[in-house]
């Protein structure tokens, strides 16, 4: 499996003077004090992972990565440890480049810095976790569509719901939020992700391609 | 147990309505088994049910080792236009396939990788298609395979680098624990390097025997327009109709030339023997 992880990681290096550029035009544009660099290398590496699935298909990868050894469960567990590997890597990179721009602007400020992050992370987190049973059914293309559409769906059914009934969150549960996130935040994550990779291995153990 | 591959009361059927089966097949332990037939016969559909790309509606598989189950470390595989994401290189596949197969032998790759002098630092989609089928080829046997499995490995290749290839399986096929099963509708490839040939016709299989008794036995049998009801018909096994000469496709050869002596009975090739199989009209 450490092979496959490879293999993504090495497509998504492939890409690395893409990512420096991004990063660099991200990183100037920071320094000016009113941008907020902390939710942007989460997300580039939703899109740059999300990459890897595209040359898996146009490459036909799949129908020969399940004749591998444990081909079928380890491409599932590859994507999944890939990308969260990725997500840490950027949250590092981030934390650094703000140190880094802190630095210059003689400037420190965390608390928004720090929500920001964890935010990004948590959205980057939870959209990998509703896309990747996608794209394993559907592919790439339809994947992708299909996760637009229920984006605007969910959306469009929340707004709806919120005006047709009065609901107003409890103040309790928000102060309860505010005093538990960094429990209440992981483990919300986890369940997501674990609920996500088991759909998603049911579905690639009987995908033919 | 002598076998590699079983195959029984395998089927397969598409949407589109095309079906695979029923098969019931034996892969013998060191042989070059040759599969042929026209495109959509279903010969690849075979082997992805062997290779469980595709889940088979029914029947049984079964690949072994000796008195036990291959498992996957054990078998090599080139798939037609499947293989690693183009903007990889040769050093990245090694480094991915050594964390993958437990033998791989990245010293055996490279020697491969030298031998057919391939750059070790080019995007796949940059290699010529012969380079690209050769590095698959290396990295199929880099991890010491005992059973190869090759979709069209030599199609849409030049007649110098298909010798090159076929050089490689006759040295792979040299230890008598190694088999490789082989499709392709090149059939003049399989008749320098095949044990068997299994003809797949349809979904089903229609031919299964060893390569020389199948050239030695089968004959074509020349004859005019007006010669042709001058052939019984319980020795014609099907035939075509030309301008001015019927090809009439026999079984046992010799027998047939001594019973016709005024006409040509001659060998034919897997090519002819295909096209009158598949295309030659049957006699009622």
């Amino acid at each position: 499996m450490l092979g496959l992880i490879k293999k993504d990681i090495l497509i998504i290096k492939s890409n690395l003077k893409l990512i420096i550029v991004m990063l660099s035009v991200f990183f100037i544009m920071s320094l000016q004090k009113d941008f907020d660099i902390s939710f942007i290398p989460p997300f580039i590496v939703v899109m740059l992972f999300i990459s890897t699935f595209s040359y898996d298909e146009y490459n036909k990868w799949d129908a020969y990565a399940v004749t591998l050894p444990n081909g079928r469960k380890n491409v599932v567990k590859a994507k999944y440890l890939a990308s969260l590997i990725l997500i840490l890597l950027a949250v590092i990179i981030t934390i650094l480049l703000n140190c880094l721009s802190s630095i210059i602007n003689n400037h420190w400020e965390f608390n928004e810095f720090i929500s920001g992050l964890i935010g990004g992370t948590f959205v980057t987190i939870l959209i990998q976790a509703i896309m990747y049973p996608l794209i394993f059914k559907l592919g790439i293309e339809k994947g992708r569509i299909c996760l637009f559409a229920l984006t605007f769906i969910l959306t469009g059914l929340i707004t709806l719901f919120s005006k047709l009934v009065k609901f107003r969150i409890p103040i309790d549960l928000i102060v309860f939020f505010n005093n538990y996130w960094y429990i209440i935040l992981p483990l919300f994550l986890i369940i997501i992700l674990s609920v996500s990779y088991k759909i998603s291995e049911k579905i690639y153990s009987t995908k033919e391609f | 147990m002598n076998n590699v591959i079983e195959i029984r009361q395998l089927r397969k059927r598409y949407k589109n309505e095309f079906e695979l089966g029923e098969i019931n097949l034996d892969i013998p332990k060191g042989y070059i088994i040759g599969l042929i037939g026209e495109n959509g016969a279903g010969k690849t559909t075979l082997i992805k049910s062997i290779l469980d790309i595709i889940k088979i509606d029914s029947g049984k598989i079964k690949i072994f080792a000796g008195e036990n189950y291959m498992t996957k470390e054990d078998i090599g595989v080139v798939l037609d236009g499947m293989f690693f994401p183009e903007i990889l290189n040769a050093n990245d596949i090694n480094n991915i396939m050594k964390d993958i197969y437990k033998n791989w032998d990245k010293k055996l790759f490279y020697q491969h990788l030298d031998k057919f002098k391939l750059p070790h630092n080019k995007k796949i989609k940059d290699l010529s298609k012969g380079m690209k089928k050769k590095l698959e080829i290396a990295t199929a046997i880099a991890h010491h395979p005992k059973l190869l499995i090759l979709d069209e490995p030599t199609s849409g290749l030049d007649p110098v680098v298909r010798d090159d290839i076929l050089e490689i399986f006759l040295d792979f096929i040299k230890d008598e624990e190694h088999t490789i099963l082989l499709s392709t509708h090149i059939t003049s490839d399989l008749e320098h390097i095949a044990d068997k040939i299994i003809f797949v016709d349809n979904g089903k299989i229609i031919l299964n025997e060893n390569k020389d008794e199948l050239l030695d036995n089968y004959g074509i049998l020349k004859c005019d327009i007006d010669s042709f009801d001058k052939i019984a018909k319980e020795d014609i096994v099907s035939y075509k109709k030309n301008k001015y000469v019927y090809e009439i496709l026999v079984n046992n050869r010799n027998k047939m030339a001594n019973k016709y002596k005024d006409y040509v009975v001659d060998k034919l090739t897997l090519d002819e023997l295909m096209v009158l199989i598949i295309k030659g009209d049957k006699q009622c």
